[in-house]
């Protein structure tokens, strides 16, 4: 019997099956992912002592080295591989309904309409709260959805796909626009709220407790679950909406849960954060370099690489200058970017 | 619009040094880092002064607050849009502020002295220009201020007035201090911004500038005092390792009280291991007359200490 | 008939009540398709070709008129389904990713598997298969975006194969080839045909192409169907005047053994 060398070859070269890909890519990145979040907690401005931390025989109110690690930074832990994991998720998500790889979580413009919600509630210094929402995350919640309420309708019409081009220049646009609102607010106040805002605008996951993790876990519970249905649609819509339909994506719905469970994600990230940037680009991207484009495995593996990576930032910018904090919004850019770099020429 | 206070624009200031200035010091201890007489050099020589200022145009509340404190209120032609104590300031022009000044009106009132910021550069040429005298300042220490209150008598012609004013202060602090005197000083986290209901975007003095010195006299020991910055965005976790005995807190504009107080007192139980927490010692100050560096800080001052010491003041 | 379309009326811009108000696309058309022929849509720009393609594929609903798939209302067969019987090969495919040539294949493999489901064994096997196929089995592992016009084409059909289709729409299959690969897709959607029974239909607007390749003709005019029927009736020197306001030669070319059309000049 013989074997022909080109189907030696050929079964050499066959790439690995997906299943076995993305069992790889999960372990891989769940064990970044885990590892980020053990450690970030160990690891702040000041030792502490673990024993202590978890001694019962102290009563918690009384405990400082427990308060510190479950009330400083376990909640920031959790905010930020929450907020990591759903803003590079949400990148995923809309790169591949823009078909753009320059989309960012915060094309819609629902970041814009967070930031005029926020600034709003700083402004008048609203006292409106909701369960464990105090009134700037609420305030940023409501911008978010009246402005993603508002594309939507813009960019869809009943039983047609979506049209990208006008989600993207409603996006666009509606962010300008709210950042014209902003700009106005701030010239009409005072300084001391227009620092307040600038500063929100640079992100924060000094949370000082559960609460708003808890506040906004359902939102980004339910993004999460819809995201899960989404990946192998969105190959086919990154490959082209008509040839999507042809093989039996059912177009118009899969763009609808995109936009919505992205719209949540994102909603729920800046509420809870602020404005962080660069994760929903350079997270993505870097997981594409790493693992390839299929968004089966892009999606969960940015979602882990996200977590692990604004985990990673936070522990930066809460350390590097200790006891003094840096935005940790400054981090995520001043690491992401060059590293970003540095991958596109190492590819290249 | 949310209600406007002249202690706003320190607030500012304190807010935007800390979170610009990475350095950790500007200032070494005993100089407050004032850079006050960066003023017009052709023009402004204070002691050489021939003739006193008599149109004033100030776009500064602080010193617009020493020029009447110091009896020069009716040499004062216009004020910055903050301004509006003491009321008789009110009733005058304004002229914007910090960042949005008019020039145009400016000029109009033909001034022969600007009280400008320090940071307002191209102001200060573009009335250099006009011909105008200037008198840049920034806020630094109770040095500073005293120091800016010589000076400002200096450009009035009221030296003595100005020189009595300063005592008058110099003695309400030092009675303040009398008070306190010999007590323990508790550790004191002094707050002068935080986001509502929660513990975010929390903005306490540090260990340099007017508001530290003030808490120092006070009799209170100021937990970021080793950092050498004005203003210091600490997270929980360095609230914790800080354990603040007593907690300040300044609202400049909101008031305070009923309702407000209990929900604010209640963002604060998260961190029930700070002592300041667990024992109910935390103070909401109202009034925008505790974040002017002017003539008013010796009752600010002793607002601090009946809070630290509410026994001294029995 | 396998493929019919019966009395359907499209228009991109519907009016009220969903009914075409004006500018239809396509007024009235009626035809069928055999299971297992090989038929040609020609037409000039505009006449409404790629949009027949897109009703028969699902992808657009007429605003009157039924469509019927071996002999059920196309619009009551849920679109996974209808996408197991039909395939669509665009006239050019941009992925927004670099996609691997195997993943543009395997993608194919959709409309048999869930959203939950990852291909298995099977799947690759079929996916080799179409690549096989189409002779782009070397291309496996490469870049869909490095590839030249001709390989793409190639691998678009390949992936339209691992859809596993009774019936293939083209659009313009080999608009952007050159000669050589011209030859190599008519050859090889001849072969499919053949040995697959796989039904083709094809817009194109290389006459000769249709000529060599196609079994039967639908002619399409401004949104209307001009004429329908076996290649040899339908293609002659007055409908390609009516069609194209064209003169042409139309002869039997004995060494290829099919006609062949040769353009003469713009008719008065």
């Amino acid at each position: 019997m013989t074997v022909s060398p080109s189907a030696v070859a050929r079964v050499e070269a066959a790439p690995r099956p997906i299943r076995l890909r993305l069992t790889l890519t999960l372990l891989g990145y769940g064990a970044i992912a885990l590892l980020a979040c053990l450690v970030a907690p160990l690891v702040g401005s000041t030792p502490i002592s673990l024993s202590r931390a978890f001694d019962r025989s102290i009563p918690f109110a009384d405990n400082v080295d427990a308060q510190i690690f479950f009330l400083a930074r376990m909640p920031r832990v959790a905010a930020s591989a929450l907020v990591g994991g759903g803003l590079a998720a949400t990148g995923v998500v809309m790169q591949a309904l823009l078909r753009n790889p320059l989309a960012d979580p915060f094309t819609l413009g629902i970041s814009g309409g967070a930031a005029v919600g926020a600034m709003l509630a700083i402004v008048f210094a609203t006292g409106a709260s909701l369960g464990p929402l105090t009134p700037v995350p609420l305030a940023s919640l409501v911008g978010a959805f009246v402005v993603g309420v508002i594309v939507y309708a813009l960019g869809t019409r009943p039983r047609r796909p979506m049209s990208t081009a006008v989600l993207l220049l409603a996006g666009v646009t509606l962010n300008a626009f709210c950042w014209a609102v902003i700009m106005f607010l701030q010239y009409l106040v005072d300084f001391a709220e227009v620092y307040r805002t600038v500063r929100w605008l640079m992100g924060d996951l000094d949370i000082g407790g559960f609460g708003p993790v808890v506040g906004v876990l359902p939102l980004m519970v339910v993004a999460f679950a819809l995201f899960a249905a989404l990946p192998s649609s969105l190959n086919l819509l990154s490959v082209g909406a008509d040839i999507a339909a042809t093989r039996g994506v059912d177009v118009a719905r899969t763009q609808r849960l995109a936009f919505v469970s992205a719209a949540l994600a994102t909603s729920a990230a800046v509420a809870l954060a602020g404005p962080i940037g660069f994760i929903g680009i350079v997270v993505p991207h870097l997981v594409r370099l790493m693992t390839g484009v299929d968004h089966r495995v892009v999606l969960p593996a940015s979602a882990l690489f996200g977590a692990a990576f604004l985990v990673g930032c936070d522990l930066v910018a809460r350390t590097i200058l200790a006891p003094v904090e840096v935005p940790v919004g400054i981090v995520t850019a001043m690491i992401g970017g060059p590293f970003f770099l540095w991958l596109l020429v190492r590819k290249a | 619009m949310a209600a406007r206070a002249k202690g706003l624009i320190v607030l500012v200031a304190l807010m935007a040094c800390g979170a610009s200035d990475a350095t950790p010091s500007r200032t070494r201890d005993g100089d407050p880092g004032v850079t006050l007489a960066r003023a017009n050099p052709t023009w402004f020589a204070p002691r050489a002064q021939p003739r006193p200022a008599t149109r004033i145009v100030s776009l500064v509340p602080a010193l617009t607050e020493m020029l009447f404190a110091i009896g020069a209120g009716p040499q004062v032609a216009a004020v910055s849009s903050y301004d509006d104590f003491p009321p008789e300031a009110k009733a005058l022009p304004r002229v914007g502020a910090l960042l949005d000044p008019d020039v145009e009106r400016i000029l109009a009132l033909r001034p022969d002295l600007v009280l400008t910021y320090g940071s307002q550069d191209a102001l200060e040429a573009q009335l250099a220009r006009a011909g105008i005298r200037t008198f840049s300042y920034r806020h630094g220490g109770l040095d500073a201020l005293f120091q800016a209150m010589r000076d400002l008598g200096a450009v009035t012609g009221r030296t003595t007035e100005a020189a009595r004013k300063a005592n008058e202060i110099r003695q309400q602090l030092e009675a303040v201090r009398a008070r306190v005197r010999g007590r323990p000083r508790p550790r004191v986290l002094l707050v002068f911004g935080r986001e509502p209901q929660t513990l975010r975007q929390l903005y306490v003095s540090g260990g340099v500038g007017f508001l530290h010195e003030m808490l120092d006299l006070a009799g209170g020991a100021n937990v970021f005092a080793d950092i050498r910055r004005e203003s210091v965005q600490p997270s929980s976790e360095t609230l914790l390792t800080r354990m603040p005995e007593v907690i300040l807190e300044i609202h400049e504009t909101r008031m305070i009280a009923g309702a407000d107080a209990v929900r604010e007192r209640a963002a604060w139980r998260a961190l029930s291991a700070i002592p300041a927490v667990r024992d109910g010692r935390i103070h909401f100050l109202n009034g925008d007359y505790l974040t002017v560096p002017g003539p008013r800080i010796g009752l600010a001052t002793e607002a601090f200490a009946r809070a630290i010491h509410p026994e001294a003041f029995r | 008939m396998f493929l019919q379309l019966q009395q359907i009326s499209f228009s991109y811009d519907p009016g009220e009540a969903g009914l075409p108000s004006q500018g239809f696309s396509l007024r009235d058309v009626s035809l069928a398709v055999g299971r297992g022929s090989l038929a040609g849509l020609l037409g000039p720009n505009g006449c409404g070709k790629t949009t027949l393609l897109k009703l028969m594929a699902g992808v657009l609903r007429p605003q009157q008129g039924t469509i019927f798939f071996d002999g059920r209302a196309a619009a009551g067969i849920p679109r996974r389904e209808l996408a197991r019987h039909i395939a669509v090969v665009p006239q050019e495919t941009h992925p927004a990713f670099d996609y691997s040539v195997l993943e543009m294949v395997l993608m194919g493999r959709h409309p048999h598997l869930g959203a939950f489901r990852l291909e298995g064994p099977d799947d690759l096997a079929i996916a080799y298969d179409a690549l096989a196929a189409t002779g782009t089995a070397h291309l496996a592992r490469r870049s869909y975006m490095s590839l030249s016009g001709g390989e793409k084409q190639r691998v678009i059909i390949a992936s339209a194969l691992a859809q596993q289709p009774d019936v293939l729409l083209l659009d313009e299959p080999t608009a952007s080839l050159d000669l050589a690969y011209q030859l190599e897709v008519a050859v090889l959607l001849a072969r499919l045909n053949r040995e697959r029974g796989v039904t083709i239909v094809l817009a194109t607007h290389d006459l000769n192409l249709a000529a060599s390749l196609c079994h039967v003709l639908v002619l399409v005019r401004e949104g209307r169907v001009l004429a329908q029927g076996a290649t040899a009736h339908v293609l002659n020197g007055g409908m390609i005047r009516e069609l194209y306001d064209v003169d042409a030669d139309v002869r039997f070319h004995e060494r290829s053994g099919h006609l062949t059309v040769v353009p003469i000049g713009r008719a008065r």
